[in-house]
């Protein structure tokens, strides 16, 4: 999976961060959670008749006035969210490289975050219902650096994702640590 | 119920199951009792309140009482009866537990930090109870209740000696630590700083801050008040009328507000000066080869040790009043396995030097760090862009605020000045941003009034963040945060190469040299 020799070159030819390659997440991730935050919007739409048309309680007087300002306010809100966030979906990645693991995310807030494989702690993967059926999964990172340093990478193919745990685990910085 | 040779041979018994000291059960009553206080401390008011009920039925509530006290001691002789540990040369096992039982096996290298506690009452025998700290969780925790002093010591050497011998093949320039010829009489400690009670009553005043703040302004709270007063009247407001309702003359009732004002905050600076006092009394800082220890504590009295291995970040605070006076607080912070148990628990796991001088700072810098240059690097200041983005961000919020209160000149006026205020505020904040990085070590600088400086090893560095907005990007700019086991620093507004250079420079030093961070 990887040498043994570390490749430990002069100070002026560091790996550079910017010349990483990030593999996107794939379409299906992002196609999900589309659908999920659109079915969201659409529940609370739903909601808003169904509280309408009700007979068993009194709306207070301020919701019942507003109910078009409501609905035109979710309306908005289900086209702006959910495709703000199908967008930044599409910018998120991550790219593995001989000794550290990096996670791109952020659409207008821009971050990379990079993980020494050296450093960390334990990996999980993690999947709910809706990736369990549709074969995805999210592989979070745990480090030293406490829980509110946690990343994780959402949506990664179950392959994939036992691929990267396995390289960690496997990885000889980590080995020699347990 | 103890071994009588318990108490006469300074080392140990290896490899035999022992008890502890029958003073345990003291300890144990203490630790039960408060927890029940702190479990039904909601409920003291309703005690008070029922108060005559309770001297009404006397006879019952003594009952009660010592039904209670009965309890708590007979819980904990059987703590104190269930409990037994047994050590042998390198890993210490602790037995204990009434109905579910605990067997806990504890190998010394796991140990990362010994800490000796001392409460009042086991001052007269001596008795010191042992914390043996290890990285994973509190559940890992280990504690030996109760040990005559010098036993505690000698277990405490051991398990110091055991711990430094791999970092002595490591190559690190302790050799004492790898000579075997001293494992129970103690090496000798070097005293590195020592607390008299005039600092610590610096510390106390120093460490109070926002009531100093208002001390300084005390003079002039007269003058304040009645600008503001004039400057409410003639927005609409009679301040002077709201305030006085009974007829009362402004003067007396601004001296009545200020003898409060003042009353109070010589309250809270006593009971600051009392608190320094408590914690730090009798403060010695001093290293056992690569280990800094620090004893302090007037009733119960702390020890608090750490490899200088173990150490993640140096913190060289200073307030603006401990600027004025020339004096430094000097953190030492290690991994930070009880983050989520609050502020007590991180009190006892760093090492404070508090108000110290310049010089003793420097000195103990070099001591820890030879080759850190907290002291005299030049730093590069951030970008200005840091300036104007905060500033642009005020004077939106305060363009608001002034919208909404648009006919009033006055209201107007305010929100200017306050724009201006917060404005220098920011100002002075980016002039203290700072940062550098040499071959060892990151630094950065930051404050307000007062100025920190905060430095690590690039080895202690867990994981890296590059960030960077949409309207950082035309000028080249991003915010790198580094996290360390202690937690994260930021340094935000500068060159995108600086970051990346930060950055991959950190990376390649951890992932290069494969330096241990702890």
């Amino acid at each position: 999976m990887h040498t043994e020799e570390f490749v430990n070159s002069p100070i002026n030819e560091l790996p550079d961060i910017e010349t990483l390659e990030f593999t996107p997440l794939p379409p299906l991730y992002r196609k999900l959670n589309l659908l999920t935050n659109l079915c969201l919007f659409l529940f609370l739409l739903l909601a808003t008749v169904a509280l309408q048309w009700q007979s068993w309680m009194t709306l207070p007087l301020v919701i019942s006035v507003n109910m078009d300002t409501i609905r035109f306010g979710l309306s908005l809100a289900a086209v702006v969210i959910p495709g703000y966030l199908y967008l930044a979906d599409k910018r998120k990645g991550y790219a593995l490289r001989q000794h550290d693991l990096s996670y791109r995310s952020g659409l207008i807030f821009i971050s990379v975050t990079t993980q020494p494989v050296l450093r960390i702690q334990h990996v999980e993967l993690k999947r709910g219902p809706i990736e369990r059926k549709a074969g995805l999964a999210s592989l979070q990172v745990f480090s030293a650096g406490g829980a509110m340093h946690t990343f994780a990478i959402p949506g990664l193919p179950l392959a994939k994702a036992k691929q990267i745990r396995r390289f960690i685990l496997e990885h000889k910085d980590i080995a020699q640590h347990d | 119920m103890t071994e009588p040779h318990d108490e006469q041979q300074l080392t140990i018994q290896q490899n035999q199951w022992q008890k502890l000291p029958l003073i345990a059960i003291v300890y144990f009553s203490f630790n039960l009792l408060r927890q029940i206080v702190g479990q039904f401390i909601y409920l003291i008011p309703a005690l008070l309140i029922g108060y005559s009920t309770i001297i009404e039925s006397l006879p019952e509530a003594i009952a009660g009482a010592l039904i209670l006290l009965g309890v708590v001691l007979g819980s904990s002789w059987l703590k104190f009866h269930f409990y037994r540990f047994r050590l042998s040369h390198d890993h210490i096992q602790i037995r204990s537990g009434v109905l579910s039982k605990k067997h806990l096996d504890l190998p010394f290298h796991r140990i990362h930090n010994v800490k000796l506690e001392q409460p009042l009452f086991y001052r007269p025998g001596n008795h010191t109870c042992v914390v043996l700290d290890t990285a994973g969780s509190s559940k890992d925790e280990a504690k030996i209740f109760a040990l005559p002093m010098q036993q505690a010591l000698s277990l405490k050497s051991a398990i110091v000696h055991f711990a430094s011998q791999p970092a002595a093949s490591n190559g690190a320039p302790e050799n004492e630590a790898a000579d075997p010829s001293v494992p129970v009489t103690e090496p000798q400690e070097v005293e590195l700083n020592r607390r008299s009670l005039s600092d610590l009553v610096i510390h106390g005043v120093t460490s109070n801050r926002i009531w100093i703040f208002l001390g300084g302004l005390a003079p002039f709270f007269d003058n304040i008040f009645e600008w503001l007063s004039e400057l409410l009247l003639s927005s609409g407001m009679d301040l002077k009328a709201l305030l006085d309702p009974s007829q009362q003359s402004l003067w007396q009732y601004s001296m009545t507000l200020l003898t409060l004002v003042f009353m109070a905050m010589l309250l809270l600076t006593i009971f600051s000066v009392l608190g320094a006092i408590i914690n730090f009394y009798g403060y010695r800082l001093s290293r056992l080869n690569d280990r800094y220890i620090r004893r302090s504590g007037l009733f119960t009295r702390h020890e608090v040790s750490m490899r200088r291995s173990r150490l993640q970040m140096l913190v060289r605070r200073q307030d603006w009043l401990d600027r004025l006076i020339g004096r430094i607080n000097l953190k030492l912070e290690q991994f930070n396995a009880n983050i989520e148990h609050g502020q007590m628990m991180m009190l006892n796991n760093k090492i404070i030097v508090p108000s110290i001088k310049a010089d003793e700072c420097d000195a103990l810098l070099q001591d820890i760090y030879p080759e850190n240059r907290l002291s005299e690097i030049d730093y590069q200041p951030v970008d200005r862009r840091f300036l104007w983005r905060h500033c642009l961000f005020a004077l939106l919020l305060h363009a608001g605020i002034a919208l909404l209160l648009a006919p009033e000149a006055m209201a107007t006026l305010i929100t200017g000045l306050s724009l201006l205020l917060v404005s220098t505020l920011i100002y002075l904040r980016w002039k203290r941003w700072g940062f550098a990085i040499d071959n060892n070590f990151i630094y950065i600088r930051k404050g307000l009034f007062g100025v920190d400086y905060y430095s690590f090893a690039l080895s202690k560095i867990q994981q890296t963040r590059f960030a960077q907005s949409i309207w950082m990007k035309p000028y080249n700019l991003c915010s790198v945060t580094l996290i360390l086991a202690c937690g994260g620093q930021s340094i935000p507004f500068i060159r995108c190469q600086q970051g990346r250079q930060i950055i991959n420079i950190g990376l390649f030093e951890v992932e290069a040299h494969k330096a241990s961070w702890m």
